[in-house]
This record gives structure tokens, C-alpha cells and sequence, in this order.
């Protein structure tokens, strides 16, 4: 009998050898998988009810009584080291299986993750809706009008009479009927004022068109905010104020202006407005270098503002004796270049993706 | 402009350094650009504004150099008041005369030509200039010809003053005639062009001819030469918008006429002349001789009130009555007035740009710094307003960008070829018209002249250059303006309206992956059309099948809004594509925003949540190419069904097994009823009287 337990543990042993010398090393997933399916059938084969030792126990009957005892121990003890020895195999096997799952299913958390591309706003966009908050949240009304405008909002109503160098200037376009692109938003003043009397506080975003050549600097059609407020008692210091309120609250808290005497038909008096570089925060400096949105001057120049002519209040049909009021204007184009450091304005209406996709 | 400091200090006191002067200048509305080094010296470039014209000489930067220094003038040569009361003695001139006594002047247009003095030279030696004075013009940007011709350039420079050398000795019967041009008549001018004159233009002629265009440039002929011997000085005021016209029409502008056009001073011609005289006596050896001055129209001295009260409102600040007398001194105003609220003062007769109040209230705040300026917030006035669609545009936006378009913004002026090529939004165009576009009359941009009526010829070509630079996934909107004529009536002003267009092309991009997930196709561009309405939250939508000249046959539509129409989506025609080399579809979109907007915005109305379950079948119909969903759609829901809740599209297959233009279309129906559960018998009733009545209405056969 005992040659018999012994035999099939020799059995055993040498079936179980393929599960023992396992090379984990070159062991693929799905060899592992199979060799842990055959793992469950030599388990079976070797352990289960029709097993050889399950066969071997039946024999008890036939071994005389006084050895039962130990031929069921040593029976017991077969079985026994036999599952254990399949047991560690199984959990070899198991913890190989699960690790190299693991392994395989190992996501590279660094590429990137899925959404369609959005789009981008055009940086004018971008720019002419911050400044509408800026002056709305001041109690400015937004206005608009016509692009296309004859001499009198273009020209007449202005101040600018025929034979002003503004006029004379070739950079007007004309259509054949014999009108005029506006060359300048201060044309929506003219309506404005029209449409709204005074009191009125307005700006007026848009296009406007100079037949000028393109190059770095310039373009035939770009876009100018102005802005207007008329009121009894308002001074240039009220321009001023507001001037350095709206860039503040557009560049910063830092952020200084100064006003420089100038000339335009439409007011009187008349000024340039610039801000402190924001770049190099007035310095003329950055980085060591001569600085380069404001030249190393430490001043951006930014637009023309002045007190409405009284030419042009009376033109509208208010009384420049009971009120005053400022205007100013700026080229949307040009403040975008200086806050991005853009060196050629002409890319603005190329619509070439790959610029438009650097602005939110 | 240039200005020489050495020159300028010749002319008064500085203390500044050079940059230091720039700076004050700059600060009182006399814009230096920079400062350059000239050999021992410093040239000042000004860019000075229209209306400063009597700033454009060495004595009009020193006279502003005096208001802020406090510095006096040092003019080594004739004050013009004593110039003037000396001649006018020397040759007991009648003021009204038209003409010298002795003929050497005649003014037959008074009208253009106020005031004309000559003055003759004899003997002179016509050769090149000193050195000084050669380094003194190089220093202001100005070429050396020849030592007469010089002095006259550097006179001008000095005082502002333009004037002319004549030969004496080549002007017929030796005297000079100011009248207007002859009809037909010729003159070579210094620069050698052979120019037509005509009867609008100033002419200044000897006996026979013209012999200089007045203000503009002088003859060929009657120029001063080697030969030269005797000289005849002009220093004359000419109309301003005389001399504009004629640089205008002859297309010809020198200094001269750029100083003329602006306004130089009428009372400085005889200290210019004597100034000029005395340099051609001392450098060219020539002997002063007869002078002559026909002044026939008289400046009319102007006079202009200023009350302090007015500075305070407008800069916001007091000014002494002391001080504005101090400052508006400096700069030449003479006080003529006092009242109790007021002063008046004369203008100087340089300064063609103050004539009211408010000019001198400028006056006083340059010299004072807008530095004095303080800053203040007008008091509050009330809440302000955006234009009224900005905030659905605004939500419009940024759903497209959402959605991955991209924002153009393209020129507003196309190429007139173009128009032709699109179908323009309905509604826009009034086909009565003979010119139904807006075109310019000239554009700086090669053909393009005619004010855009579509969007999409500056989207296409936004599409083509990102094609030229390789990239070929694209989505662009635009807002914009476009044009087209109201009217036949000349002055007429034309429709604006601003519309909205998408172009998309290429595949469908994820951000941060370079490959497409796939390319983009007709639905693509529906979709985010729909989706745009929806931002704009506007009425039902509906496209309906549409042949369109600029799309592609079969894949092209009307778009309507609220029942009315308002563009076209599509892909775009084989033909365009073509004209635009695009070798891959593109689907475009253009749509009337305006018109979209007059619609109000429709708010959302809760409907009661369901209660009782739904049951679903998907249903697929082989349907011929003349039905479509929308037709299928909406007659189910005019028939009614009972307990028919919801009918939503699955999928449309064309398959190469069906036959000719058949498809295979998946309706799902959702059936449901608000009072109970419904049964699987009652749903399926129901969705047999659908089968039948769509058999029977389209003839269209159930599949599966
Ligand atoms: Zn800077």
C-alpha cells in the first residue's frame, strides 16, 4: 500500500514539474492563462473525487485494522502536501495573471484627454467686449451706426470743414454715389447726439476705414472705440479722470496716464492720451533690455481725446454755454498689438489659424 | 519738420539742453519724435499737427520757446512793424493801390494774392554758398543748388516765409503781373515738367506769360542761372485754398506750397524780404535796389474774448486774471479789452488757428502743462446700456467657439468679381436696381472695390490661405456688416445689415490629438447652425432642399427661421471650389443675423414631467429620394396619434442593395399616455396605424 501512495506522488511529482519551473520572465499573459487552466485541470486530475489518491483512500477497507491509522495519515499527508504544492503554484500563477494585467493596463495618464478643439474669438473680439464692460459697468450706453456716411457725419458735423487737411487727405474712401466710409467712429457721436440729446455718455465700437497702404503699422480697415460724454459742467479734468479709470481697470491698478496737447477738428482743447508701458511698468526697461511696446519711452501712446468743440454741440443742436463734454478715441488694433506685443497689425484680418488660436 | 538747435539759439536765449528743450515742446503740444546729433549741433524732428503752421520755421519754434521760458527774441534784423512803416514812407503807397507806382508789381486777382513785395538786386554773383550755410540747410533736410537759391530756402527755414528769386533780366519788359492763368497756358516749371495751367489757378506772369505758379514753384526759364546777374525777390501771401487747389490739380507740392496751404504770416513779408536781401547783399555781393510792397487786401485784425470762467469749466481749474495775461503776452496776443467778467485779446497775425474762446482757454493750458490738469469722475448718471442683441451675440459667440470655430474678421471691401459667384442672403438685394451693389470709387487693395454683400468671399479666402500654410482642419465664423444699394438716388445711404457665416473643412478635431476623428460633412455644419439658433434663442428652424449658385447640387439648403428666410447652408459647388484650388469639400453657411435678431427671444415654458412609462419602437422604412424626414415628421404630427409622445430620427443607410434613390430611414416613436401605463397591445396598435398611414400617404414601406 505504502508503494502505492508512493507512486503517486511520484505520479504527481513529475506532472507537476511543468507548473513548478515556470520562467516567469518569458511567461506571456495568455500562456499564463492557459498553464493556470491546465493548473485547474491537474488539480482535478490529481485531488478530485476520481482522483488516484481519492481511489487510494477506498482501499482502506482492505488494510488490517491495527494500520489504518497510519495508512490513513500518510494518505491524509499525500493529499495534503499535493494540494498545498498546487495551492502555491495556483497562487503563483494568479498573482503573475492579475500583476501582468495590471501592467498591461497601464493608461500613460499623460496624453491628453479627449474634447473636441474649441475655437477662439477674435483677439478685437476679446478686446472690444472688455472694454464694453469696462464702460458700461460707468454707466456708458454702447452705440453704433452706419459705416457708410456722407460728408456732413463724416466731415461737416465734425468741425472739419472743406479744404481741412483731414478731409483733403487721400485716404478717404469714396463710393461712386459719392459717400464716405467713415474714417472715424466720431461720426456715431454726431448721430448719438441726434437720436439722444444730452445728458448723454456713450462709446461707440466699430469699423473704420483709411485708404491707406497696408504695411506693419497699417491697415485700410480697422477699429476705433470712442467715446462721448456731454453734461452740464463737465471739464477736461473729468476726461482725464476717466481716461485714467477705464485703462486702470483695463491694465491694472498701477497703471498712470498722462495727456499731451494736440490738434483734432472736433475738439477743443485738444490732447494725446498715454498710459505707463504695462509691460515694463513705465520703466523704459524690461529684462535689461530697452523695452520694446513702448520703445524705452515708459509711455504708450494710446489715442486723442479733447473737450467737444462748440462748433460740434452746436451742430447737434445743444448750447456749448449750459454744456460741456469730452470725447476721446482710440484704435482697437493698436492697443491689441501693444498687449500682445503683436509686430504687424496687418496679421489681425489675415485670419490665418494659427494666430487667431494664441487669444482667449 | 527739422529744426537746428545751434539755429534756434541764435534766434533766443536756451538754458535746456536739447533733449530737455524737446521735452518741453513735446509737453506743450509741439511734438518732438527725436533728437539727432548733427556734427556739433542737434536737430529737433517735429511732427507737428495741421494747425501749427506758424510753427513751421526756427522763428516760429522760438517764438513757443519764448512763452515757456519767458525768454525774449533776439532778431538781429528788422522788427516787421518798423519794416513796414519804413516802406510804406520810402515809397508813399496807397494802401487800395493794386499797383507798385512804378510798375513793377500789378495784382490783377487781389482775391488770391493779399500782399506782394519785390524787391530788386543788382549785381550779383550767382555761385555756391558758404559752407555754414550749406551745413545750416543739410542740418534741416535741405539740398545746397546755389547761393541765391539757398538764401531763399534758408530765409524760409528761418522765418517761415517762402519766396522766389527771379531773373531780372528774363522776365519780359522786366516787371511782374499776378493774375489767373489763360485758358491754355503753359509753364516749365523748376523741375523741369512741362504743366497746364488754367483759369482757377494763380499765376505769376511777367508781361507775356507765367513765369512762376504762384506758391507752388517757380519757372524754369525766369530761374536764377549762373549767368544771373540782377535778381527780383518775391515774398508774397497768396489764399490759402488758392494754392491747396492748384498743388492738388498739378499734383504738385513743395515747401512752399505746404506752408502757403496752411497760412503764413501776412505781416512778416517785409522783415523775410530784408532778411533774404541782406544775406544775398553780404554772401552773393549783390546791391539792395528798388522794393516794392502792393498790399491790396488787408488782414482784418481779429479779436477774441475770454472769460476766466470759462477756463474753470473746462479745465477745471482757476487761472489769475495775471497770469492769463502773462501767458496769452508770451505768445503774442495783444490785450485789448477788459470787461467785468472778461478779457479780449488780438490774435497775432501768425496764428490762423485761434478764433474763439476756447482756442485761447488751449493756449493757456499747453503753456500751463496738462500736467496742472487733475482727475476726476463726472458724478453718476445713470446705468449704462449695451447695444440691445450684444448679449445674444455675445452667447452666439461663444458657442461657436465651443463648437471649435475660430473668428474671422476680413476686409469689408472685396474684389468685385465675387458677387457674382454667391447668392446673396434673400432680402437683401433690390433686383429692381440697375447697380445693386455699393462700389468705391478707388481702393488701396488691387480690384478691391466693391463693399461685400456676402461674408463668404472673405471666409473663402481666410480657408485658402490656411491652406497655403498647411492647415487643413478649419472652422471660422464671421459677424459682419454687409452692403448693398437702397436706392438709385444719388446720396442715397445703402442697406447695412450684418450677417453670419461659417465655412468648415477638413476633419473633425480633438484639442491636443493631431489626427481627425473623421471629416466633416454637411450635418456637421447644420448642427452647429442649429445650435447657433438656439443661442440665439430663436423660433423653429427648418431647412428646406434648395438649389443654391454657390452650392453644391443635393447637398444644399434654405434656411428658415420662424417661417421666414434668411440664408443658405450647403456644400460648396464644384465650380467655386475650383476657382479657390480647394481640393477637399467645404461646406458653407451664411445667414441674415439682423433679421434673426428682430426675433424675440423665445423663453423656455416647463411642460409636467411624465408619469407614466414610455414604450419605444425603432422602425425602418424604405423610403423613395422625394420624402424626407421633415415631411415624414410633421405629418405625423398634424395627423395626432393617440398616445404617439415623440418621434425622434436613427439613422439614414444607403445601401448598395437598395435600388435606384431609395434609403432605408429608422424612426424611432416613443408612445405614451398621461393617464396610465400603456400596454404593449396598445403600443403596438398604435404604431400599425402609423405603418399604414405612412404606407398610404407616401408610399413608403415598412422594412424591419
Ligand atoms: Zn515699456
Amino acid at each position: 500500500m505504502r508503494e502505492k501512495i508512493q507512486k503517486i506522488r511520484e505520479n504527481f511529482e513529475l506532472e507537476f514539474r511543468q507548473f513548478q519551473e515556470i520562467d516567469f520572465l518569458r511567461l506571456s499573459l495568455s500562456d499564463a492563462e492557459g498553464l493556470m487552466r491546465n493548473l485547474q485541470e491537474f488539480k482535478a486530475k490529481h485531488t478530485g473525487k476520481k482522483s488516484e489518491i481519492a481511489e487510494a483512500k477506498k482501499l482502506i477497507k482492505e488494510i488490517p485494522p491495527e494500520e489504518r491509522a497510519e495508512f490513513g495519515r500518510s494518505v491524509q499527508e499525500a493529499e495534503r502536501q499535493m494540494l498545498s504544492l498546487i495551492q502555491e503554484a495556483e497562487k503563483r500563477l494568479k498573482d503573475f495573471i492579475a500583476e501582468t494585467k495590471i501592467r498591461r493596463e497601464t493608461l500613460d495618464v499623460t496624453i491628453p484627454g479627449f474634447r473636441w478643439r474649441t475655437g477662439h474669438l477674435h483677439p478685437i473680439t476679446i478686446l472690444r467686449q472688455k472694454i464694453e464692460d469696462i464702460f458700461v459697468s460707468m454707466g456708458y450706453a454702447v452705440e453704433d451706426d452706419r459705416e457708410i456716411e456722407n460728408d456732413y457725419y463724416n466731415f461737416d458735423a465734425l468741425n472739419i470743414p472743406e479744404g481741412h487737411p483731414a478731409r483733403e487727405a487721400q485716404d478717404t474712401f469714396y463710393t461712386t454715389k459719392g459717400l464716405a466710409l467713415r474714417s472715424q467712429t466720431s461720426t456715431v457721436q454726431i448721430r448719438a447726439m441726434e437720436r439722444r440729446g444730452v445728458p448723454i455718455r456713450i462709446i461707440a465700437p466699430g469699423k473704420v476705414f483709411r485708404n491707406d497702404t497696408p504695411d506693419p503699422t497699417h491697415v485700410p480697415m480697422f477699429h476705433q472705440v470712442e467715446g462721448l460724454c456731454v453734461d452740464k459742467g463737465i471739464s477736461m479734468a473729468h476726461l482725464k479722470g476717466t481716461v485714467a479709470e477705464w485703462l486702470r481697470r483695463l491694465f491694472g491698478k498701477e497703471t498712470k496716464i498722462r495727456m499731451r496737447p494736440s490738434y483734432f477738428p472736433f475738439t477743443e482743447p485738444s490732447a494725446e492720451f498715454d498710459c505707463s508701458c504695462f509691460k515694463c511698468s513705465g520703466t523704459g526697461i524690461f529684462q535689461d533690455e530697452k523695452c520694446r511696446p513702448c520703445k524705452g519711452t515708459g509711455w504708450i501712446e494710446l489715442g486723442g481725446c479733447g473737450m467737444v468743440h462748440p462748433n460740434v454741440l452746436k451742430n447737434c443742436g445743444v448750447n456749448p454755454e449750459i454744456y460741456s463734454g469730452f470725447a476721446f478715441g482710440f484704435g482697437l488694433e493698436r492697443m491689441c498689438a501693444m498687449l500682445y506685443s503683436i509686430d504687424d497689425i496687418r496679421l489681425m484680418f489675415e485670419n490665418d489659424i494659427r494666430f487667431l488660436r494664441q487669444f482667449r | 519738420m527739422n529744426i537746428s538747435y545751434n539755429w534756434l539759439k541764435d534766434l533766443i536765449e536756451i538754458e535746456l539742453s536739447p533733449y530737455e528743450l524737446a521735452e518741453k515742446l513735446t509737453n506743450a503740444g509741439l511734438a518732438v519724435d527725436s533728437v539727432e546729433r548733427f556734427g556739433d549741433d542737434y536737430v529737433l524732428v517735429f511732427d507737428l499737427t495741421s494747425n501749427r503752421s506758424d510753427c513751421l520755421s526756427h522763428l516760429g519754434i522760438a517764438r513757443e520757446v519764448k512763452a515757456l521760458t519767458g525768454k525774449e527774441l533776439k532778431l538781429s534784423y528788422n522788427d516787421p512793424e518798423v519794416a513796414s512803416a519804413r516802406t510804406e514812407t520810402a515809397d508813399n503807397l496807397e494802401t487800395k493801390l493794386n499797383a507798385s507806382p512804378c510798375g513793377l508789381v500789378t495784382i490783377e486777382a487781389p482775391d488770391l494774392c493779399y500782399r506782394f513785395t519785390a524787391r530788386i538786386i543788382k549785381n550779383v554773383k550767382v555761385e555756391k554758398s558758404p559752407e555754414w550755410l550749406i551745413r545750416r540747410l543739410e542740418a534741416v533736410g535741405e539740398r545746397a543748388i546755389n547761393n541765391i537759391a539757398d538764401i531763399t530756402n534758408y530765409v524760409m527755414h528761418e522765418l517761415g516765409q517762402p519766396m522766389h528769386a527771379f531773373d531780372l533780366d528774363k522776365l519780359t519788359e522786366n516787371r511782374i503781373v499776378v493774375r489767373r492763368a489763360r485758358k491754355g497756358e503753359k509753364i516749365k516749371t523748376l523741375d523741369e515738367v512741362e504743366r497746364n495751367l488754367d483759369e482757377t489757378m494763380l499765376a505769376i506772369c511777367d508781361a507775356e506769360k507765367p513765369v512762376a505758379v504762384a506758391g507752388i514753384m517757380g519757372g524754369f526759364h525766369s530761374g536764377i542761372s549762373e549767368n544771373t546777374k540782377n535778381v527780383l525777390l518775391e515774398v508774397a501771401y497768396f489764399d490759402r485754398n488758392s494754392i491747396r487747389q492748384t498743388s492738388r490739380k498739378l499734383k504738385l507740392s513743395t515747401e512752399a506750397s505746404y506752408r502757403f496751404e496752411r497760412g503764413v504770416d501776412i505781416e512778416n513779408l517785409i522783415r523775410a524780404s530784408d532778411r533774404a536781401t541782406e544775406l544775398i547783399c553780404e554772401i552773393a555781393g549783390g546791391e539792395a535796389d528798388a522794393f516794392v510792397d502792393v498790399y491790396p487786401t488787408k488782414r482784418s485784425e481779429l479779436a477774441v474774448s475770454l472769460r476766466p470762467q470759462k477756463i474753470k469749466t473746462l479745465l477745471g481749474y482757476d487761472v489769475e486774471v495775471e497770469e492769463i495775461k502773462r501767458i496769452l503776452s508770451l505768445l503774442g496776443f495783444k490785450l485789448k479789452d477788459e470787461f467785468s467778467n472778461g478779457l479780449s485779446f488780438v490774435v497775432p497775425s501768425w496764428r490762423h488757428d485761434v478764433s474763439i474762446e476756447e482756442d485761447l482757454v488751449e493756449e493757456i493750458a499747453r503753456i500751463l502743462g496738462y500736467d496742472r490738469i487733475q482727475e476726476e469722475i463726472p458724478p453718476s448718471f445713470g446705468a449704462g446700456e449695451y447695444q440691445p442683441s450684444e448679449e445674444r451675440k455675445r452667447n452666439l459667440r461663444k458657442t461657436l467657439a465651443n463648437m471649435g470655430f475660430d473668428e474671422a474678421i476680413s476686409y469689408s471691401f472685396i474684389d468685385a468679381s465675387h458677387d457674382a459667384r454667391f447668392e446673396i442672403v434673400p432680402n437683401l438685394v433690390n433686383e429692381n436696381l440697375q447697380e445693386k451693389f455699393i462700389t468705391l470709387m478707388d481702393s488701396i487693395i488691387e480690384g478691391a472695390v466693391r463693399m461685400r454683400p456676402t461674408l463668404l468671399s472673405g471666409l473663402l479666402d481666410a480657408v485658402r490661405t490656411n491652406f497655403n500654410r498647411g492647415e487643413r482642419n478649419l472652422k471660422l465664423f464671421e459677424i459682419g456688416r454687409v452692403f448693398a444699394a437702397f436706392d438709385d438716388k444719388e446720396g442715397a445711404f445703402p442697406i447695412e445689415r450684418e450677417l453670419f457665416a461659417m465655412v468648415i473643412t477638413g476633419g473633425l478635431m480633438l484639442e491636443g490629438r493631431a489626427l481627425p476623428t473623421r471629416e466633416v460633412d454637411f450635418y456637421d455644419l447644420k448642427g452647429a447652425l442649429e445650435a447657433s439658433f438656439e443661442a440665439l434663442q430663436l423660433p423653429f428652424c427648418e431647412f428646406v432642399e434648395k438649389d443654391i449658385k454657390h452650392l453644391r447640387k443635393g447637398q444644399s439648403a434654405l434656411v428658415k427661421v420662424g417661417g421666414k428666410e434668411v440664408g443658405y447652408i450647403g456644400r460648396l459647388s464644384d465650380g467655386i471650389s475650383e476657382i479657390y484650388k480647394f481640393r477637399q469639400p467645404v461646406f458653407v453657411a451664411e445667414v441674415d443675423l439682423q433679421t434673426l435678431l428682430e426675433f424675440e427671444p423665445v423663453k423656455p415654458i416647463y411642460q409636467p414631467l411624465p408619469i407614466y412609462p414610455s414604450i419605444i419602437r425603432d422602425t425602418a422604412f424604405l423610403v423613395k429620394g422625394n420624402v424626407n424626414f421633415a415631411q415624414i415628421k410633421e405629418s405625423l404630427e398634424k395627423e395626432a396619434f393617440q398616445n404617439l409622445s415623440k418621434i425622434e430620427f436613427v439613422e439614414l443607410y444607403q445601401g448598395k442593395e437598395l435600388a435606384g434613390d431609395e434609403r432605408s430611414l429608422t424612426i424611432r416613436f416613443e408612445f405614451r399616455s398621461n393617464e396610465k401605463t400603456l400596454t404593449e397591445e396598445e403600443a403596438e396598435e398604435s404604431h400599425n396605424r402609423i405603418v399604414e398611414f405612412l404606407e398610404e400617404k407616401f408610399g413608403i414601406r415598412k422594412r424591419f
